[in-house]
């Protein structure tokens, strides 16, 4: 065992100092995140939200109305419920607070499942309502957010150098990893966990068997119509692909036959 | 009185963290857990993101930050500090509970719960849908006003 310094007065020196101080036990550059650790940046970013237009933009990859919270829930750092109560107590009851503390309680139910099922959150909580393919190991082009699909490729880069990536574009990337690359939800599941600043085994795991169908009744996708409608079109149009190629650009029916279809 | 520290975990990494506030006077400490993070393969903005936040939690304490073996390191520092105490906030996290468990055969080990955001007893439903379900009234009705430090911490 080997005592830290605490001690180092600003970010980089501290930075430089930790580089040294845990080698061995981290993998990649030594790189920071622009979201400053602690409770102080945390109360910032919870007094700078606004919950009111919540449920109307949440799901936009680009414009964004989320909180940013993640890190500082999973860490313990704020609680869900003095988050809850901040909030409900200073803006009146909508549809975009109940969202929100609607999303809350997803991490709460998470939480509930890893309680219960411990380390087996890792592996298959139910058979998989469609067959995947499962092949082992994250495919070079994502690990290098260069899969040439400016939609993905865009958020693979936030996770890798913000160490976050929005809800819905989650979604995509892991949908995308499993059914149209054939990778087994558990290497997606660990990418994620080793760059997310908010990487959590319950959520993070939980998260990628709902997409597999693993804990869920259907396995979650999505076609180009939803890409271009979440991100007011940005994507697509510097896209190479967009014109021709695109792997999304079909309806549900079609994707679920070409995807899902033995 | 007997003697105590308090330990703090990557599940509750706050200055306000309930062991923490309990025992304004004890030793902390944060354990950077070598053998998990082996084979973890974590990036180093999140090994920075929890030392950050760990040093902030520690300010103005009598606070330490160590790599090692969880269980020995503490034990090590229980020893050092003469405690036979160890006050920690609760995580699910079956690592967690593991390690736990070692120091209760060597240590009293007193667990804190944080405020939840809903009381829930029973088994965990299989789908989100019908938790939010029954918790749905519960979930939205506050407790208090929000974080406690709120007006001191913001500026
Ligand atoms: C494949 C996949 C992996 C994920 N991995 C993680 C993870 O490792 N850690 C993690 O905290 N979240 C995870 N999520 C959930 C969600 O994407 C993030 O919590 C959210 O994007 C964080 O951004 P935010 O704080 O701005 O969210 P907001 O929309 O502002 O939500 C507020 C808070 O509610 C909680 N929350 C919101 N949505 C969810 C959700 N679907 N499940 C659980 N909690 C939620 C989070 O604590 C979040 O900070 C994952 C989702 C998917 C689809």
């Amino acid at each position: 065992m080997m005592r830290l310094q605490t001690d180092q007065p600003t970010r980089a020196e501290r930075a430089a100092y930790l580089a040294e101080a845990l080698a061995g036990l981290y993998e990649g550059p030594v790189e920071l995140a622009p979201t400053p650790g602690g409770r102080r940046a945390a109360l910032r970013r919870l007094r700078d939200f606004d919950p009111r237009d919540y449920a109307r933009t949440r799901n936009d990859v680009v414009r964004r109305g989320v909180s940013l919270l993640s890190p500082y829930l999973r860490h313990g750092i704020l609680g869900l419920a003095e988050v809850r109560d901040f909030l409900v107590t200073r803006f009146a009851p909508g549809p975009g607070l109940a969202k929100f503390v609607n999303e809350l309680a997803w991490r709460a139910f998470w939480q509930l499942v890893y309680a219960e099922k411990g380390e087996a959150v890792h592996q298959d909580l139910e058979p998989a309502k469609v067959s995947l393919r499962r092949e082992r190991g994250v495919p070079a082009d994502v690990e290098q957010a260069a899969t040439g699909l400016v939609c993905l490729d865009t958020a693979l880069r936030e996770l890798y150098t913000d160490g976050y990536m929005h809800n819905h574009a989650r979604m995509w990337v892991a949908a995308y990893l499993q059914h149209w690359r054939g990778i087994d939800w558990r290497d997606g599941a660990a990418l994620f966990y080793r760059h997310l600043l908010d990487g959590d085994p319950a959520s993070n795991s939980l998260s990628w068997q709902w997409i597999a169908s693993t804990f869920s009744h259907k396995p979650y996708f999505f076609n180009r119509e939803n890409v271009e409608r979440f991100s007011g079109g940005a994507y697509c149009a510097t896209c190479p692909l967009a014109r021709e190629g695109c792997p999304f650009d079909a309806s549900y029916e079609e994707l679920a036959v070409r995807l899902f279809a033995e | 009185m007997p003697n105590a520290i308090v330990w703090l975990h990557g599940d509750s990494l706050s200055s306000v963290d309930p062991a923490l506030l309990a025992l304004p006077e004890a030793p902390a400490i944060f354990v950077f857990d070598e053998p998990f993070l082996q084979q973890a393969r974590l990036s180093f903005k999140r090994l920075f993101f929890l030392y950050e936040s760990a040093l902030e939690a520690l300010e103005g304490r009598n606070g330490f930050v160590y790599r090692g073996e969880v269980v020995e390191t503490i034990r090590t520092f229980c020893l050092t500090h003469a405690a036979d105490e160890i006050h920690v906030t609760t995580s699910v996290a079956p690592r967690f509970n593991r390690y736990v468990q070692q120091l209760r055969r060597q240590f009293k080990v007193v667990v804190y719960q944080p405020q939840p955001l809903v009381h829930w007893r029973g088994a965990a439903p299989r789908r989100f849908s019908a938790f939010w379900r029954r918790v749905e009234t519960e979930a939205l009705r506050p407790t208090g006003s929000g974080p406690q430090a709120y007006t001191e911490q913001s500026s």
